[in-house]
């Protein structure tokens, strides 16, 4: 590691997240020994100002400048010289490429939303019927967790793709690829097939990335009040009933927390082939930083998008409990 | 009259807590449970087994199908190869001073902005904190192509200030999520205990260093192992910032460990010990440390969702 060159820029950005929220208080400081009455308010505005200031330079600098440069990159040619990076001008031809020319990125594109839409179930139901199973007082209900919980802290993306390059997935559920795509084919075809043995082939996987969800649906379950339940057993609801009627809408704020998790998860996903696309394009293949902006930015936006879907859809389903 | 009330206590109960059913309805769902839950995990640990297993397989016991999950031999120079092709010391260093670093960093700065954004009312408070939440939506490949830019003009490239100068500032790796956690606990907190140290005298900082931060111990605990964790298993920002092989952290080792050990080997002209065995070796000695730390404080993983609130 060098210091000579950067230790200034160190010294000055350390200095300016403490810098920031210290002026704030200063001027407070300042302002009442001048002898300007402050109200109660504006003082506890500039109490809060302080604390949160610290976040909004970090967010000027890290996301909301770099957010602005890429947008202005994605409508430029880039061209990269010893010295320079040398922009030219060329309007929505980068956003009108993936449509016109390019022919990897829509097939990755629709694959990605594809693979979502399947697994966002399959992860959802799953997650919330292990989560019944380990909500229950038992023995051994802490090992349980444990292992359910594990792949979120050891699942490294290199680790995992060197795992699961290897079939270990299919493995891991008691069946060989050969065998299964035999079957697969004989009953399906085509597409179908394609994407059943797809998915077997990414079960593990899938399952892998329910950690959180179980987490969050077990605390989801204990959050719904047990007198609720009596009451309906009282009036003779049976646990069937008691499932649907009850705990699934009490838990309808929990099942959207999931799937936007989900939504975010995946779509920011290291496997995501996209993503991978989009760095290949931009950072290695041929640095056309300006073609890979403006993919950022579409897929970005896709996902705005998909979350405002999500978000749309399940205001008629969710039920707040403390909503009249 | 006894009759009736006996039948519907019979019918109730989805979630166990609930029943009063017959004694063998009870042990077969109690029986069915465990072998489902039993299948899943088995589902979930197979990887790691899979990984630990072959780590210790020879040549021979790698081509021999007979050999399922026991080696013939515990054959430790897979380890030796793994430690010597990845330069773990070496590589672990690196991984703990990021990930280290980051986590305290990230810790400090996402309670002080969370606090802010949990106790204190502002005017915008709600329009800023959609904007961190509108953070977490942005995947890091949007933006990494500026966020180069700018690290190599300030001269952080090869260094690990591209880690550590976002989560001073509250932002890094998913420091959206911290603050989510942070807020969602301190909002849980009495506010006497904020009016009375008030009163008492303390000034803005001192509430929160002295009053606030000291009860949020379970929150400070579940962010600073999960950013841990996750920085230490971070792949994609190590590889944009981090040339030099001497800087490397280990999942960027693992994956130049092939052609390392292939260049390595190739002098000695043993180039056949190098084989998937060594991969898995490898790999495994990358989840260790996460997992050792997982297996002493999985209590906070665990109950990390219970404890912060966040589900309210």
């Amino acid at each position: 590691m060098q210091f000579e060159d950067n230790f200034t820029w160190v010294i000055l950005l350390t200095a300016l997240a403490f810098v920031v929220p210290a002026c704030i208080l200063s001027i407070r400081v300042i302002l009442s020994a001048v002898g300007v009455r402050l109200t109660y308010k504006f003082q506890r505005a500039m109490d809060g100002y302080f604390y949160i200031s610290t976040w909004i330079v970090g967010f000027l600098i890290f996301l909301a400048w770099p957010l602005f440069q890429s947008l202005y990159v994605s409508f430029h040619n880039v061209k990269i010289t010893s010295s320079e990076l040398k922009l030219t001008f060329i309007g929505w031809e980068n956003y009108a490429e993936p449509f016109l020319e390019d022919i990897h990125f829509l097939p990755l594109f629709t694959k990605t939303v594809a693979n979502l839409l399947s697994d966002l179930p399959i992860i959802l139901v799953f997650s919330l019927f292990v989560s019944i199973l380990v909500v229950q007082e038992m023995p051994g209900r802490g090992v349980f967790r444990m292992l359910l919980f594990m792949p979120v802290v050891i699942g490294s993306a290199i680790v995992i793709r060197r795992l699961f390059g290897e079939g270990v997935s299919t493995e891991a559920i008691g069946v060989s690829v050969q065998t299964l795509s035999e079957v697969v084919f004989t009953y399906l075809q085509g597409t179908i097939a394609d994407w059943v043995l797809d998915l077997v082939n990414r079960v593990t996987l899938v399952l892998w990335r329910t950690g959180v969800q179980i987490l969050i649906f077990v605390a989801g379950l204990h959050s719904v009040p047990i007198t609720m339940r009596e009451a309906a057993k009282t009036d003779g609801a049976s646990g069937w009933q008691i499932f649907w009627r009850i705990t699934l809408p009490m838990l309808s704020p929990v099942i959207l927390v999931n799937v936007v998790y989900t939504i975010v998860d995946s779509f920011t996903d290291p496997f995501n082939e996209v993503l991978t696309y989009i760095q290949t394009v931009g950072l290695t293949r041929d640095f056309r930083l300006g073609y890979a902006a403006a993919l950022g930015w579409m897929y970005f936006a896709s996902i705005f998008l998909f979350m405002a879907l999500a978000l749309v859809i399940s205001s008629r389903f969710v039920f707040y409990a403390g909503e009249r | 009259m006894a009759d009736s009330v006996f039948v519907i206590r019979q019918r109730t109960g989805v979630l166990g807590a609930l029943t009063s059913r017959k004694w063998w309805e009870l042990v077969f769902l109690r029986i069915a449970t465990y072998i489902i839950l039993i299948n899943v995990c088995f589902v979930f640990l197979f990887p790691v087994i899979y990984m630990f297993s072959t780590s210790l397989k020879t040549v021979a016991d790698l081509a021999d199908l007979t050999v399922l999950w026991i080696p013939r031999t515990f054959f430790w120079r897979n380890y030796e190869l793994a430690i010597s092709g990845m330069l773990y010391w070496q590589a672990a260093r690196n991984s703990i001073i990021i990930s280290l670093g980051s986590g305290i960093l990230q810790t400090v700065a996402c309670s002080f902005v969370a606090y802010g954004f949990a106790r204190i009312p502002f005017p915008g408070r709600d329009i800023l904190f959609l904007l961190v939440l509108f953070t977490f939506l942005v995947p890091p490949q949007t933006i990494i192509v500026p966020l180069f830019i700018l690290y190599r003009n300030l001269g952080f490239m090869d260094t690990y200030f591209p880690f550590l100068i976002p989560a001073l500032f509250g932002h890094g790796l998913r420091g959206a999520l911290f603050i989510l956690v942070f807020r969602q606990f301190f909002r849980n907190l009495p506010y006497e205990l904020e009016d009375a140290a008030r009163i008492d005298g303390a000034g803005p900082f001192s509430v929160y260093w002295r009053i606030m931060l000291p009860l949020a111990t379970p929150a400070i605990i579940v962010v600073f192992l999960f950013s841990l964790v996750w920085h230490w298993n971070d792949f994609f920002e190590p590889t944009i910032y981090l040339f030099d092989q001497n800087n490397f952290t280990l999942p960027l080792r693992l994956s130049i460990l092939s052609a390392a050990l292939l260049q390595m080997l190739a002098g000695q002209g043993a180039g056949d010990e190098f084989n998937e065995a060594v991969i898995m070796a490898a790999s495994f000695l990358v989840i260790m440390p996460p997992l050792v730390i997982y297996l002493f404080t999985q209590r906070y993983f665990v109950e990390s969702v219970d404890r912060t609130g966040l589900v309210e």
